[in-house]
């Protein structure tokens, strides 16, 4: 309170002390911290500061061009699987549960490499499973997208919707070769240098993905037509607790490559652990394959 | 004139804009440049050391934006002026008149618009300025119905370090990986979509 006076004088005589007694900047922030935000951005110097490999053309698969599907009804089928797969809400709309499309998590139509690109898992299938330790093939695979991704209802192996998003797959892995592990196969590697917070998450959430993902999680819709223009990651229209995204690993795995979009490989190891983990104890709908009490007193961890 | 913009020139359209992008480019415009040739050195983070207050004193810059016409006009502008301009701008109803163009430009154009550069991990620009290239909201405004060489000159006014407003420099990194015939293929693709804005 007598500070408060004193300053209160201070300013009324039009005295400043700040000129006498400068803050020596090393004593505020630490030796720590990052001017990266500071100076005005630029993605070169990011990259030659923390080091971030080029992508070299040749580096990584390259799927065939859209306008090459031949026209046929192979071809049309992979037209098929394509519209599905990039507007998955209207073509397979019977079997989602929520507000994505298959392209929200599967960038740039199942192309970008370390976004999960069809190219580099479908020759790679069948193959086990550790989620249903079992050995799955390609089609069973989609059908786990729709029911913990997309929360939804799996679509049958024989339906239409199956066969063209396998097709399109197969048409994207033309040239690919088969049952090898291609570089920019799922989701980038990730070190672990300490325990992820959630309060680092929440800042670092609200810094860099909030304008775009909302404030509150929830994406953001178009205003002149239906669907999100932004996907949600948490509440009822985004992935259930059984999808791949919602561990906390894969989600950090895929943010460190890809978010946010077009600056991948910005943030480090550690923010991608912390947003994730931040993300994950939101609130999301449940996991299909447990019941209602397992799923309010024994909910899924968020793995490591 | 009612915000439809001067195709010949580049004079960029600003009726039926977002609101909060006019205010905030004028705002940008307004800002002093800072002073030449001074470096912030970039430190590494090391998170084991500081896991708590790293953000805290995350300090974002403002946002900057050079342009000779608009920086000394912008400067004379209050605050109260900006705003008020911004609301009446974007209240104005427009219709795009599409400018026709090669058909391999478009065609290329569109594959870029639509699809990027998946390989190398180039975004399309559909998946932020919303698919018909319409904008979305005060962070990401319209392409279409856009004078060509307006949107050339903006990529390189970020590519020159002229224009730095963008939300999380992501519009940087993206024209920091833009070919000159990527930046006229987009625009002339852009400039020939059809577009009808009702205004606010």
């Amino acid at each position: 309170m007598k500070r408060l006076v004193i300053l209160l004088l201070l300013g009324l005589s039009g005295i400043s002390f700040a000129a006498d007694t400068p803050l020596s900047q090393t004593e505020v922030y630490s030796t720590n911290y990052d001017a990266r935000a500071n100076i005005p951005t630029s993605l070169t110097r990011e990259k030659a500061i923390r080091q971030i490999p080029a992508i070299n053309p040749g580096e990584y698969f390259v799927p065939p061009d859209v306008g090459d599907i031949p026209t046929s009804k192979y071809g049309d089928t992979v037209k098929l699987g394509r519209n599905i797969f990039i507007d998955t809400q209207h073509y397979a709309k019977r079997y989602v549960g929520n507000g994505l499309n298959c392209s929200n998590c599967h960038l740039q139509e199942g192309r970008k490499a370390y976004a999960a690109p069809l190219w580099a898992a479908y020759p790679m299938y069948p193959a086990f499973r550790n989620k249903t330790r079992d050995v799955v093939t390609f089609e069973a695979r989609v059908q786990d997208c729709f029911r913990y991704s997309m929360n939804g209802i799996a679509p049958t192996l024989d339906s239409p919707e199956i066969k063209a998003i396998t097709s399109y797959a197969q048409w994207l892995s033309t040239g690919a070769p088969f049952n090898k592990e291609l570089p920019g196969r799922g989701f980038a590697r990730l070190g672990k240098p300490r325990d992820p917070t959630p309060v680092n998450g929440e800042k670092l959430y609200k810094e860099s993905c909030a304008s775009c993902h909302g404030w509150d999680g929830q994406g953001q819709k178009f205003s002149n037509r239906d669907g999100y223009m932004f996907p949600p990651l948490w509440g009822k229209d985004s992935f259930n607790h059984g999808a791949g995204m919602s561990t906390v690993k894969s989600c950090a795995q895929f943010s460190k490559a890809n978010m946010p979009l077009g600056k991948g490989w910005t943030m480090n190891d550690m923010e991608a652990w912390d947003i994730c983990t931040y993300i994950w104890l939101q609130d999301r709908p449940w996991d299909p394959r447990f019941g209602w009490f397992f799923n309010i007193f024994a909910p899924p961890t968020g793995g490591n | 004139v009612h915000g439809e913009g001067i195709e010949a020139a580049g004079y960029p359209r600003l009726a039926g804009l977002n609101a909060g992008y006019i205010k905030k480019q004028l705002q940008d415009l307004a800002r002093e440049l800072p002073l030449a040739g001074v470096v912030i050195e970039s430190v590494a983070k090391d998170y084991s050391k500081t896991p708590r207050i790293y953000s805290d004193l995350t300090v974002f810059s403002p946002g900057i934006r050079h342009d000779a016409i608009m920086s000394p006009i912008a400067k004379q502008l209050s605050n109260t002026d900006m705003h008020n301009l911004a609301l009446y701008f974007a209240s104005l109803p427009y219709t795009a008149k599409p400018v026709a163009a090669d058909y391999q430009v478009l065609e290329r154009g569109q594959d870029l618009a639509l699809r990027g550069k998946a390989e190398y991990g180039l975004p399309a620009c559909v998946s932020c300025h919303a698919p018909d290239g319409e904008g979305f909201g005060a962070d990401f405004p319209p392409l279409a119905g856009q004078p060509a060489i307006y949107i050339v000159n903006q990529i390189n006014k970020w590519q020159q370090g002229q224009r730095d407003n963008d939300n999380l420099g992501l519009m940087k990194a993206v024209a920091d990986q833009l070919t000159d015939a990527d930046k006229l293929n987009a625009a002339a693709y852009y400039a020939n979509r059809s577009l009808i804005v009702k205004g606010q």
